[in-house]
């Protein structure tokens, strides 16, 4: 479970002061996954940024009761000098967890082979994706944030993510950011809405989506 | 003149007796002069019509104009022939003729207007009806007729000054007020069109078009509960009518009154059911009360009603596609498209719909077969302090140890240059100083370990502080780990230096013993103080130099200057004893010269320097610490963009 507690954050850009959260209180209920919706822009990045912890709200205080993912889909984390045994080994220790088992896991999974023995800047975005996606399922998360993931690998690998986070999703939760409306119905049972400052959370992805189309519309 | 008379009593009598062949062959062939003949025309003309024989009454009038046109009794006559006979071009040019015997004859040019307005060609018509009215501006028709023209053809101004002659005539006629109350609503003057409007619903309370002119003004200027008593009023006499029906449902539909409307509506269509707007009116209010099916089934029978309009099925696709109803909503955009294949906002709307079909079906297909079902876990607690600082301290540790492996990884020297760097540093200032001092360092007999004790406190305060200096800037990424903190990263690359640091002096001192050139220190826990009062400082200033580096970016080049300078105020390669007292009492600001005597007085027992103040380093380290540590806790949000 996550609660945002008053929680604003605004962002100075170039064009100004912008607005993405002003005073939020909500809760991600355990036991549910949400999707969140919202225009690009918007600021949902920021926002799963800040459920993760990575960035700090301006007002207001997030409450984990749960250990939360860094946002999965970025594989900024690895240093390109290092290898992907080494960059690995690194978030494992950062987590506490057992580092030889983490190894094990993302050997198996990544299917990276030799590659994990490389520097990591020798990668291709694909593989980088492979490893981001596989260090993060070898870490048992309660609550695994996806940051639009752009769809990685060939049609084997996305199907062994899909597989392999349908049996994660037995015990964790997930919050995930992403246009593909398919993806969010196969995943999400409920949904939330970023708009103007606003969150807003439905407790079906149906309404929330007919609600986020409507919205679009009237802008338009 | 007796043979004319003849004439004329036989033509009259064989038209009275029915024979009109006979009487128009004796008329043809007789040998009578044209004014005789066209005066006989018309006297026939005038028979045959009060007969009601109009085409041929027509015929001989014409005769008779054409042989005297200029006759002002013919062509009166011809005129008020014409005009019965619904002969409006012919009447219309008579009465111009006579216009041209008579000009200022006000009735004449009131008769051409009619004519004229009734055969099609209103420009003449208006001409000649404002010169009437002008001609004899006190008659209220006249008036009354020339603004009607003008209404007509869009002339609101103009008609607006002959309504107010005809108003000013007679106040009391309704009819012209809300003539009136119209031109002046085209002219936008709103508010004095509806006082007018409700003036002549004042002098005719039963009048239905007064009435139904106010009700429209009304709810135009947006006074609808106004509107309302006034159209129900209406209603209450003219209860089967179709058109105030209408106007009542519109009434309450701007009133908020959806249902009332819409059984307003049925009223009416209950009258006349096969008017097609009562039926898209009817659709719109469905659909605003949300009773989908039945709208699609009205916008269905506006749309049969009326082909020729494409609003009625576009309509009718929105609500099969708010309802759902995608098969429908694609025959209904199918028809669209094949009546008007051009349209871009049909294709599109078509799209629309076959896209939300795929999403519908995608999910429903999702949800029944593969969204695993689980129960919300059990809250974890929150970490305790103590478990927070426990994630903190394995925070630092990795990132110690990635800071290591990279700088393992980063260059071919990796490490090397550790341990390369003071060697460089030591050996150089013993080659130069070894020839300028003639083989006697200024303290003890060892060059090596003297220039070590200066090297080794430099390098602990420049390595730490420097290092840290870009601590935030290059591990941007790694921030975006929620648990790395800008502290942790800073923090972690001091300790690796500080400590990277002490190794390499260990191992160098080992390294004199080895070629027997080592030196003991004599006071170890000195020698321990003066290493983490000098570490602290160069990490407090190493915090402070992380923020300003976060905010003003190449701090880091000035900074490496700030050092070499440093270099040549510290008392590495001299005592400050050999110096002036006034150079002696400027460098004694510097808290690095203070770290290194007090390393060298660990070394040498007879090094007891009494500008030495070891409580000076003590404090300025402190400071900084809480300095630097005090500014990343303050500006934390501010230390980095995310990505």
């Amino acid at each position: 479970m996550i609660t945002l507690d008053g929680v604003s954050k605004v962002y100075r850009t170039r064009s100004g002061r912008r607005t993405v959260l002003d005073n939020v209180n909500v809760t991600f209920e355990s036991g549910h996954n949400f999707g969140v919706l919202g225009v690009n822009g918007v600021g949902k990045s920021t926002l799963i940024r800040l459920i993760a912890g990575s960035e700090i709200p301006d007002f207001g205080v997030v409450r984990r009761y749960a250990r939360v993912s860094f946002p999965l889909g970025f594989g900024g984390t690895f240093h390109g000098a290092l290898s992907g045994r080494e960059n690995v080994a690194f978030i494992a220790r950062i987590y506490g967890a057992g580092i030889r088992g983490v190894l094990h896991y993302v050997e198996e999974f990544s299917e990276l082979g030799e590659y994990l023995y490389m520097p990591v800047n020798t990668y291709s975005a694909g593989m980088r994706a492979k490893l981001a996606f596989a260090t993060c399922l070898a870490l048992d998360f309660d609550l695994y944030l996806i940051d639009e993931v752009t769809e990685v690998g060939d049609q084997h690998f996305r199907q062994k993510c899909a597989e392999a986070f349908r049996e994660r999703m037995q015990r964790s939760d997930i919050i995930l950011v992403t246009h593909n409306i398919h993806t969010l119905r196969q995943y999400c049972d409920r949904g939330a809405i970023l708009a103007n400052g606003e969150l807003t959370l439905f407790d079906d992805i149906g309404t929330a989506l007919s609600r986020y189309h409507r919205m679009v519309q009237e802008s338009l | 003149m007796s043979d004319i008379g003849q004439i004329r009593q036989s033509v009259i009598g064989a038209a009275s007796a029915g024979d009109l062949e006979e009487c128009l062959v004796r008329l043809r062939r007789s040998d009578i002069p044209d004014p005789e003949r066209a005066w006989i025309y018309c006297q026939l003309s005038e028979t045959l019509y009060h007969k009601g024989n109009c085409d041929v009454a027509v015929e001989c009038a014409r005769s008779a104009f054409d042989l005297q046109p200029e006759k002002e009794e013919i062509a009166n006559l011809c005129a008020w022939v014409f005009s019965n006979c619904g002969k409006h071009e012919d009447a219309a040019a008579a009465y111009e003729r006579l216009l041209a015997i008579r000009p200022h004859w006000a009735a004449g040019h009131r008769h051409a207007s009619g004519s004229f307005a009734a055969a099609g060609r209103l420009d003449r018509a208006i001409s000649h009806g404002m010169k009437a009215s002008d001609l004899d501006p006190y008659s209220f028709e006249f008036a009354f007729h020339a603004a009607c023209l003008l209404e007509a053809v869009g002339r609101p101004a103009q008609a607006a000054d002959y309504l107010m002659r005809a108003a000013a005539l007679d106040p009391a006629d309704s009819g012209v007020l809300r003539h009136l109350s119209a031109t002046l609503f085209a002219l936008e003057q709103g508010e004095q069109a509806v006082a007018l409007a409700l003036r002549a619903v004042a002098l005719a309370p039963s009048d239905r078009l007064n009435a139904l002119h106010a009700t429209e003004l009304l709810l135009r200027t947006n006074r609808y509960d106004e509107a309302a008593a006034i159209i129900l009023d209406v209603i209450d006499i003219h209860r089967e009518d179709p058109v105030a029906l209408r106007l009542l449902s519109a009434t309450q539909m701007l009133r908020g009154l959806i249902e009332d409307a819409l059984a307003a509506i049925d009223c009416a269509l209950a009258l006349t059911p096969e008017a097609a707007e009562y039926h898209l009116h009817r659709a719109n209010l469905l659909y605003r009360l949300g009773r989908l099916d039945e709208a699609a089934e009205a916008f269905g029978r506006a749309a049969a009603l009326d082909p020729s309009n494409p609003d009625a099925k576009r309509s009718q696709l929105t609500v099969y596609f708010d309802s759902g109803r995608f098969i429908e909503a694609l025959a209904i955009g199918g028809e669209l498209i094949r009546t008007s294949p051009d349209n871009e906002e049909y294709a599109q709307a078509v799209l629309q719909v076959l896209h939300r079909r795929f999403e519908m079906l995608d999910g429903d297909y999702v949800v029944l077969s593969e969204r695993p079902l689980r129960r919300p876990r059990d809250l974890r607690p929150r970490p305790t302090i103590f478990a927070a600082l426990q994630t903190q301290l394995r925070v630092i540790y990795a990132l110690m140890i990635r800071e290591t492996r990279t700088r393992l990884a980063d260059s071919k020297l990796g490490y090397g240059w550790a341990l390369l760097e003071p060697v460089l540093h030591i050996l150089m200032l013993s080659l130069v100083f070894a020839v300028m001092m003639r083989g006697r360092p200024p303290i003890g007999d060892k060059f090596f370990i003297f220039y070590y004790t200066g090297i080794i406190p430099y390098h602990l305060f420049v390595h730490a502080s420097s290092s840290m200096t870009n601590a935030i800037t290059s591990s941007g990424p790694l921030l975006q780990l929620p648990l790395v903190s800008t502290f942790d990263v800073i923090m972690a690359r001091g300790l690796v230096e500080v400590l990277t640091d002490i190794v390499v002096a260990i191992i160098l001192l080992a390294g004199f013993f080895a070629v027997g050139l080592g030196l003991l220190p004599h006071d170890l826990p000195a020698l321990s103080a003066s290493v983490v009062a000098v570490s602290l400082f160069g990490c407090g200033i190493g915090f402070v130099n992380a923020v300003i580096n976060a905010f003003f970016k190449s701090w880091d080049k000035i900074w490496a200057q700030l050092t070499r300078t440093l270099y040549f105020c510290s008392g590495i390669f001299y005592v400050p004893g050999m110096m002036p007292d006034w150079i002696r009492d400027i460098l004694a600001w510097n808290p690095i010269l203070h770290a290194v005597d007090w390393f060298r007085s660990s070394f040498f027992p007879e090094y007891e320097p009494h500008w030495l103040d070891r409580s000076y380093l003590a404090i300025v380290a402190v400071v900084s610490v809480a300095a630097g540590l005090c500014l990343e806790r303050g500006l934390r949000r501010h230390l980095y963009e995310p990505l």
